[in-house]
């Protein structure tokens, strides 16, 4: 193979937008852009991840110099069965997961639902393409606070208009319902947003063709529309799995955590590790969340290998 | 594009970047680093914020050499940002409201300095002058580390024509029992009115934990919440839900109150301006519900907003001199405190005649009332505190098993202990 042709091509394929390729020595231009984002990155992003990683093989109460205890915090949340923190970890990663998989498939399959009804241009679409993105411009504060008068007991209008009276914050399964609820009402907007967008890309022609050999809506849905947005799908659907799995403030302002236990997702025994009222255990906190972050790679790798485009 | 326009483009960026940030960085020390400033923390974020900054404008009036500058953070980020403040030695505030409860730990953790040399000039800062269960906390090991804003209780609220109607002579001896309160509850009932409405868990357990002879702590280390007395309190309130007399799981006592349809409220003398606030109710206030009508057993849950200085090598002795002219200041002039809803700990407020009038006050006039006021001074409190606030709903509601949930209790503050290393 001739070295200095391919050297010459990806030079060109490196540059295309100088003009003509640089030949010797390094091109500053792209770091030039890239470096104040990558400045951003590495101080908000990078350096806390790798402190927070250092911390989890620490003891730290936050104030003193942390002492270095290697896997010792790790032994006690995995291995550890008598411990609090063991039973602390497989309650919040149990909760956590039980939030996801709730929540998932409702906040992809909703939205995409919505979409595809907005698709064929019904009356005052814009309407209710505005009365569905609306929620996701609200703070999650305001979100929790209109839901939890929503469903108070005494004066909420649910219980008000469906007759009935359970204590939808505070007994199972009604709590599980209401998080689930409130989470996607919350943002549903964001996916359906992405899903119309994708379905205006799909070609016409594609339809009219599949008309003519007489397939059904149905058909077309999931022969046509479906593969169509595989990629968009890929996207939102690792997208979302990794916003749920960093689900906090809706457990802790409209169940926090209960009853028993039953909502309290590992986030929040993550912070009250670290920054509760007591003394901070900033160590096993941090160790939690190396675990957490864990999980949700394993859990957008294996998601990428299952809907990766085959070959 | 010229290569030179390029380069200079380039240049510009990156000088315009690194300038915003050492801009950002310049301001936010230079903002907080005035020579003649003493830079005060508090967690008064609330109406109550409104009434500090009242009593901080009004000295800075009266032409201190060192001006205060008030610096309200909420509760949560404040307790945050003091480690991380304390350990990087910068933007520490010359003086910080810490809640009493954190004060042994903060002076185990040497975030604190001691502050007998500079109280030397004010003799008038002393046990005397304040209410013992404020004044008390700041005393460690011989040093005084903290002086007392104020002593907050958990009392009870009454409405005043419902009493009359369901527990005519409950409030003659200003003690209303667990027995007078089940014996109206149980008149009221038919009526759609409740006696024992269950609020914060917390300070309602650990004033009747306490006087069942309960102690969180057995010796200042080791806690004790797996105990007889734990049982039985959770167990009396888990009793009065049973027998119809409480707020129903879910439903809000504090609307109930104020819509007319409870007779007692148990609740922080700090809710008092909400109350206030509620139309055609005839309330009262008294002391938190006992178990004997004994004046000498009261115990009424209590904390306290104390005066600290955190470790900060930059505060220099004539600053420190400063800020105890501050809180001596306030000593004098703590009426505003006392509009906000609290009792301040500075008796010189009980000169004031208006005072008198305020429905808290009544815990400080009357010295057998004082010595009810106990604050749960623990090192380790944070941790019961979590624990009580996450089971004391639950387990009174009859969602989880009283004794289970102190067992697991006792058992995660014991765990959480143990990583102090």
């Amino acid at each position: 193979m001739d070295l200095k042709l391919t050297e010459k091509k990806r030079i060109d394929v490196l540059s295309p937008a100088m003009g003509k390729p640089h030949r010797k020595g390094i091109n500053f231009s792209p770091m030039i852009f890239i470096g104040p984002h990558l400045l951003l990155f590495a101080l908000f992003f990078l350096i806390p991840i790798f402190f927070g990683v250092y911390i989890s093989f620490t003891n730290w109460d936050l104030v003193n110099t942390p002492e270095f205890v290697g896997l010792d915090n790790y032994k006690e949340i995995l291995l550890n069965k008598e411990s609090t923190f063991y039973t602390q970890l497989h309650t919040g990663l149990g909760n956590t997961f039980k939030f996801v998989a709730f929540t998932v498939p409702a906040c992809i399959i909703i939205p995409l639902l919505l979409a595809a009804a907005l698709h064929v241009k019904p009356k005052g679409m814009k309407i209710f393409q505005a009365i569905f993105y609306l929620p996701v411009l609200f703070s999650i504060s305001a979100v929790m606070i209109i839901w939890s008068m929503m469903f108070n007991v005494s004066f909420g209008p649910i219980n008000h208009y469906f007759t009935s009276s359970p204590n939808w914050l505070g007994t199972q399964p009604y709590a599980w319902i209401a998080l689930v609820v409130v989470t996607v009402w919350w943002g549903i907007g964001g996916n359906m947003i992405i899903y119309q967008a994708a379905l205006n890309g799909v070609s016409k022609e594609y339809y009219e063709a599949a008309s003519l050999d007489g397939a059904g809506r149905l058909q077309k849905f999931f022969h046509i529309t479906l593969p169509s947005i595989k990629n968009q799908l890929l996207f939102t659907i690792v997208i979302t799995t990794i916003a749920q799995f960093n689900i906090y403030g809706q457990a802790l302002m409209l169940t926090k955590g209960g009853p028993s236990s039953s909502t309290t997702v590992l986030l929040m025994y993550i912070q009250q590790n670290a920054f509760g009222s007591g003394q901070s255990i900033a160590g096993i906190a941090s160790a939690m969340a190396v675990i957490l972050g864990l999980c949700i790679m394993a859990v957008s790798v294996i998601q990428f290998f299952l809907l990766r485009e085959r070959k | 594009m010229h290569k030179k326009i390029k380069v200079m483009i380039s240049c510009m960026i990156i000088v315009i970047f690194i300038l915003s940030l050492g801009a950002c960085s310049q301001s936010s020390s230079s903002d907080k680093v005035g020579k003649n400033e003493i830079v005060f923390w508090n967690p008064f974020v609330g109406p109550d914020g409104k009434n500090m900054q009242m009593m901080v404008d009004a000295y800075n009036k009266t032409n201190p050499k060192f001006k205060v500058r008030n610096i309200s953070l909420k509760e949560a980020d404040m307790y945050a940002k003091i480690p991380t403040v304390v350990n990087s030695g910068r933007n520490i505030p010359d003086l910080n409201i810490v809640h009493a409860e954190r004060i042994k730990q903060f002076v185990d953790k040497d975030m604190l300095i001691p502050m007998d040399d500079s109280l030397a000039k004010y003799p008038e800062i002393k046990a005397e002058n304040y209410v013992k269960a404020g004044w008390d906390i700041g005393g460690l090991d011989n040093k005084r580390y903290s002086v007392p804003l104020d002593v907050h209780s958990f009392v009870m609220y009454y409405n005043k024509d419902l009493a009359a109607k369901y527990a005519p002579h409950a409030l003659d001896d200003h003690i209303v029992t667990f027995d007078e309160i089940k014996e109206a509850g149980l008149k009221a009932k038919k009526d759609g009115i409740i006696a024992a409405p269950v609020t914060w868990m917390k300070p309602a357990f650990l004033s009747v934990y306490s006087q069942m002879g309960g102690s969180i702590t057995s010796d200042g280390t080791k806690p004790t919440l797996n105990t007889e007395q734990a049982v039985d309190t959770l167990k009396l309130y888990n009793g009065f839900v049973k027998s119809g007399i409480t707020n129903k799981d879910g439903q809000d006592a504090g609307q109930a109150f104020k819509s007319g349809k409870a007779i007692f409220y148990p609740e922080g003398i700090w809710m008092q301006n909400d109350i206030k606030k509620a139309k055609n109710l005839n309330w009262g206030m008294t002391n938190f519900p006992q178990l004997s009508d004994d004046k000498n057993k009261m115990v009424n849950w209590s904390s306290s907003h104390q005066f600290v200085l955190l470790k900060n090598p930059e505060r220099n002795k004539k600053k420190t001199e400063g800020v105890i002219k501050f809180i001596n200041w306030v000593r004098d002039n703590s009426l505003p405190w006392a509009e906000a809803g609290q009792n301040p700990a500075a008796l010189a407020t009980l000169d004031n005649p208006k005072y008198h009038e305020m429905p808290q006050s009544f815990l400080i006039k009357d010295a057998t009332e004082q010595k009810s006021l106990k604050i749960f001074d623990y090192k380790y409190n944070g941790y019961i505190s979590e624990q009580l606030d996450k089971i004391g709903n639950d387990t009174v509601f009859g969602k989880l098993d009283i004794k289970k949930a102190l067992k697991d209790s006792q058992k995660t503050v014991e765990d959480k202990i143990a990583q102090d290393k």
